[in-house]
């Protein structure tokens, strides 16, 4: 007998009897030794009691102590039957080598994958941005009519600042690239000109020196600049001696007055932060510079106060300032978006949908141990059995199994919270396309605590059934049962069941994976419009008092292309205000004359493109109609420009646009030329409507080139770097990138998502096949004896193989139609990741049947050729 | 009676049940009669206060309680000295002697010395 149950009289009610059973006792031996003694028994009780004293006190306190040891037993029983429970549990998975290795590589792999996934969604999209009351930040955009976001102007943000009653605090931001000038070659370094309470606002903590405030806006005052941690450790060293030092950024003296602390950053990257210059157009009273829209805009809502609240509030503002200003703000109105929603925006669908199929994975993991359970109960039901018959209820074996699986869960979750932290920090090594946060992405304690609470829940889901199975009904004909070795029938379906979970599970995975990979041969597959092979781009800002005026910027520029066209090799040397896969750039007011004006609520905006002649030729660009520009567009000449098609289509609705007139930020031009759209964004986004001016008639800074040769360009960076460096000096070239890599760049979140949903999908299909062999396995086992008289009988082992395989197809089949009608159902949720495939498309949705009978064949086809050398002469001894 | 046993009477309960139990186990009544016979009634204690005494000694694992027939065959709970309850009277026994002595020493001492 258990040493515990010794104690079994002192739980609950029955300290109190007991303590009275004792001292009843005790009364009644005095009563009769006082009998024995000649006491009249009458009044020999009454004495007896006299002797005893006090009854009551000494009674509780003894019912107080006796309850207070029988909860402590109570307890340590509690703790010996679960340590028992452990140890016997860590015991049978070593036991069984095999199952265990299988159960736990199975929990592993599906437990990592959702740790490592919730550790990116986690530091990515659930943790709050680093900054002061980060829930309560707000953008604030100009919102054109047609829907459209822009950035705030000066003037417009200053009328925001003033009149908003529902933002504490508004800041502005403007971002640039400039050339820096210090000791050493120039650097191209990204700039942020702030407001004069953006760091304030935003609770920027500096590891030196101080901050910009109030006063550095101030013309005259403006000559400071505070450097990025990661910018002050690679640019200098991390030298503490910077506070002080004076260096050039876009040709103006500044100096450095401070440098943030590690970890401190805005959302967009910068290097250096300057002051804005407050210039007579950062007023809230004036017209001037109203529609020149440059600032990124935060507010801060007060607490307590809803989005849409601050929503009615700028509207208001909007409304207040279209008619104040009417020339400049007719129509125009502003709209706030959550900051988190601003820089996590984009990646939430994406990797929300990566957390949804490691989660299949982890089901898919789950019914495949639990399948693994099933399977071992023949085994072990002569054990349980047993133990029941020994007296081992049936709450206790429950726990017993139960404990055994949360023992396999924990253990898959160690394991997996090691997969975990290895996939992360390649994953932040990796450095996927536009993932905003990544260094935040961590296994932290929410992780771990993540990963332990889907373990035991997935522990009890995979032990629940198997529990129950064991213990249920069917126990006590086990004892009898288990020399034939057979599980009920019920059994039988459950695993059946489970499989066809799998699969379908599987299937639903293997669409969605499908889905993208389709997706993305699609996207790599669209003509970006342009020739990508043997081509170099890189940037060059002409910045300075040289290049103050138009004329001596032309004549750099056209001097660096006629020395870069002498290198060996080169074909064409072309210069442009934005590159293709980089962006639209500069936005301009656009109409044809002689068209009707567009209605009020169209944005009558196009992208413009400054190129030198000969730029369309080095990116290879298709001339459709016309010409493209050459030397005799100069300043002297007429103004011309060059439409892509998708402008032609949208401005001239068909008609030839060469000869028409057209009029670009106010200046009237004759097209002389249609060429073929060069996409700007991605492969995924078609080209927006664009114009190409001359350089020499639009003359910009901030310039782009690119280098077309006939050998492979990669080689000429140094030459570059040279000749650049010969006409000035002073000149930073930065990215110097084949085009390929531009195009390429584009691709890397759709490929990241995509091979990582693949990877998932695989996961999913692999733990599934295991599911399918496992139970024909044990089918093949258990139908030993009826197989081998069919062989007996005559049946070739080819029908054998029929039979066997022919079920798992109708496993995989079930499996597959539920899967299908999931996937379909599903769909909502991918849509918008795809591009150029149907939700229901055909190709994935006939490959992925023909990939779940393959498996379903390939992992029933083992156990049936087994069955196929079954002895007949066996079963007939046996029978 | 006092409802309550003070403490130095408590201490040398204490020590005196663990004595009685020494020489094998025995129920509450035989305790408190061995007692009562051995300190000839000195202690005055209720027999009642016996039983809180002897349940805190199982609760620290002095001794320990069985039921069992009792010399008239009724059901009894009989204490029996546990392993560290022995190694326990040794220690409350010499302490306590040493205790007396002290006094004793004291009681038997010169007058005070100026």
């Amino acid at each position: 007998m258990p040493r515990w149950s010794r104690f079994r009289r002192l739980f609950g009610p029955e300290a109190k009897a007991d303590v009275d059973a004792e001292l009843a006792f005790h009364i009644e031996m005095r009563t009769r030794e006082l009998i024995n003694d000649g006491v009249p028994p009458e009044r020999a009780r009454a004495l007896a009691l006299r002797r005893f004293g006090d009854y009551d006190n000494p009674r509780q306190q003894c019912v107080a102590i006796n309850e207070r040891r029988g909860r402590r037993m109570a307890r340590t029983e509690y703790l010996t039957e679960l340590r028992q429970d452990a140890g016997y549990a860590l015991r049978m998975l070593r036991r069984s080598p095999g199952f265990t290795t299988v159960a736990l590589t199975t929990l592993a792999l599906g437990i990592g994958a959702n740790s490592a996934i919730f550790s990116v969604v986690q530091g990515v999209l659930l943790a709050p941005l680093p900054y002061r009351d980060a829930a309560r930040l707000y953008r604030v955009t100009t919102l054109y009519p047609d829907g459209t976001p822009y950035p705030l102007s000066p003037p417009d943000f200053m009328s925001v600042r003033e009149q908003s009653q529902t933002l504490d605090q508004v800041e502005a931001f403007s971002g640039g690239v400039y050339t820096m000038l210090d000791a050493g070659d120039p650097r191209e370094v990204r700039g942020t000109s702030v407001s004069d309470r953006l760091f304030d606002l935003l609770g920027l903590q500096l590891a030196l020196g101080r901050g910009l405030r109030p006063g550095d806006n101030q013309p005259g005052h403006d000559g400071v600049a505070v450097l990025d941690y990661g910018f002050w450790q690679r640019q200098f060293g991390g030298d503490p001696q910077v506070l002080g030092r004076r260096i050039r950024i876009a040709g103006t003296p500044v100096e450095i007055v401070g440098v943030l602390t590690r970890g401190t950053r805005m959302f967009d990257d910068a290097d250096v932060y300057t002051p804005l210059l407050y210039n007579d157009t950062f007023s809230a009273a004036t017209a001037k510079g109203r529609r020149g829209e440059f600032l990124t805009v935060l507010g801060r809502a007060k607490p307590g106060v809803a989005l849409a609240t601050v929503d009615r509030d700028l509207r208001r503002i909007g409304k207040q300032l279209q008619s104040a200003f009417v020339d400049t703000n007719d129509t125009l109105t502003f709209n706030a978006t959550p900051l988190t929603e601003v820089v996590v925006g984009d990646v939430r669908t994406p990797l929300l949908l990566l957390l949804g199929a490691v989660g299949f994975v982890l089901l898919v993991a789950c019914a495949n141990v639990a399948n693994l359970l099933l399977a071992r109960a023949s085994a072990r039901q002569t054990e349980l059995a047993v133990r029941s018959a020994l007296g081992a209820g049936r709450v206790r074996l429950l726990r017993q199994l139960l404990t055994e699986s949360v023992v396999l869960g924990t253990a898959g979750a160690v394991l997996g919270l090691a997969i975990a932290f290895a996939a992360t920090r390649a994953l932040v090594a990796a450095q996927p396309a536009g993932i905003p946060r990544l260094e935040n992405v961590t296994v932290n304690g929410t992780v771990v605590i993540f990963t332990f609470v889907i373990a035991i829940a997935t522990s009890l889901g995979f032990g629940i059934l198997p529990a129950f199975q064991f213990t249920g009904a069917g126990m006590q004909s086990a004892l009898r049962e288990t020399t034939r070795g057979s599980t009920s029938m019920s059994g039988q379906r459950l695993r059946s069941a489970l499989v066809v979970v799998e699969m379908a599970l599987a299937v639903v995975l293997l669409i969605g994976a499908g889905l993208l990979v389709r997706s993305f041969i699609q996207l790599t597959r669209v003509d970006p419009g342009f020739r990508v092979e043997q081509a170099l781009s890189f940037r060059v800002v002409l910045q300075g008092d040289r290049y103050k005026e138009d004329e001596p910027t032309r004549i750099r520029v056209s001097e660096l292309e006629q020395r870069l066209r002498a290198l060996p090799g080169v074909t064409h040397v072309g210069t442009t205000s934005v590159l293709p896969f980089s962006g639209r750039g500069a936005m301009v007011g656009f109409e044809v004359e002689g068209a009707p004006p567009p209605p009020a609520n169209v944005n009558a905006e196009i992208a413009l493109a400054s190129t030198t002649p000969d730029y369309l030729r080095a990116i290879g660009a298709t001339l459709r109609q016309g010409r493209l520009f050459t030397a005799i567009d100069d300043t002297r000449a007429p103004r011309v420009a060059i439409v892509n098609e998708a402008a032609g289509r949208r401005w001239f609705h068909g008609d030839n646009p060469v000869g028409r007139r057209v009029i670009t930020n106010g200046v009237a031009r004759e097209v002389v030329g249609v060429v073929g759209d060069v996409l700007q964004r991605s492969a995924a986004e078609p080209a927006a409507p664009m114009v190409f001016v001359p350089f020499a008639q639009r003359t910009i800074r901030s310039t782009k080139m690119v280098v077309r040769t006939n050998a492979d360009p990669s080689t000429l960076t140094a030459a570059i770097r040279g000749e650049i460096r010969a006409v000035d000096p002073e000149l930073a070239v930065a990215d110097i990138t084949p085009m390929a890599q531009l195009v390429n760049r584009s691709l890397r979140g759709p490929r990241f998502y995509t091979s990582l949903l693949t990877v998932f999908a695989g996961v999913g299909l692999v733990l599934a096949t295991i599911g399918v062999f496992g139970v024909m396995s044990y089918a093949v086992t258990q139908r030993g004896r009826e197989i081998s008289i069919r062989l007996a009988l005559g049946a070739l082992p080819r029908d054998v193989v029929r039979m066997i395989v022919s079920r798992a197809f109708v496993l995989a089949a079930i499996g597959l139609i539920v899967g299908l009608a999931a996937a379909a159902a599903l769909g909502r949720f991918i849509q918008g990741q795809l591009f150029g495939v149907p939700l229901i498309d055909p190709v994935t949705f006939s490959v992925v049947p023909l990939v779940l009978a393959a498996s379903a064949g390939v992992a029933s086809f083992v156990p049936a050729q087994r069955a196929t050398k079954f002895d007949p002469a066996n079963a007939l001894r046996e029978g | 009676m006092a409802a309550s046993t003070p403490d130095i009477l408590r201490g040398t309960l204490d020590l005196l049940i663990l004595k009685a139990l020494s020489w094998g186990p025995s129920h509450g009544y035989a305790v408190a009669r061995w007692i009562q016979q051995a300190t000839d009634d000195a202690l005055a204690v209720g027999e009642g206060s016996l039983y809180p005494a002897l349940h805190r000694l199982e609760e620290r694992e002095w001794i320990t309680s069985t039921w069992g027939p009792s010399e008239n065959n009724r059901q009894a709970k009989y204490y029996a000295l546990t392993r560290r309850g022995r190694a326990r009277l040794k220690i409350e026994a010499d302490n306590w002697r040493r205790y007396a002595t002290a006094i004793f020493a004291a009681l038997e001492a010169p007058a005070l010395q100026e």
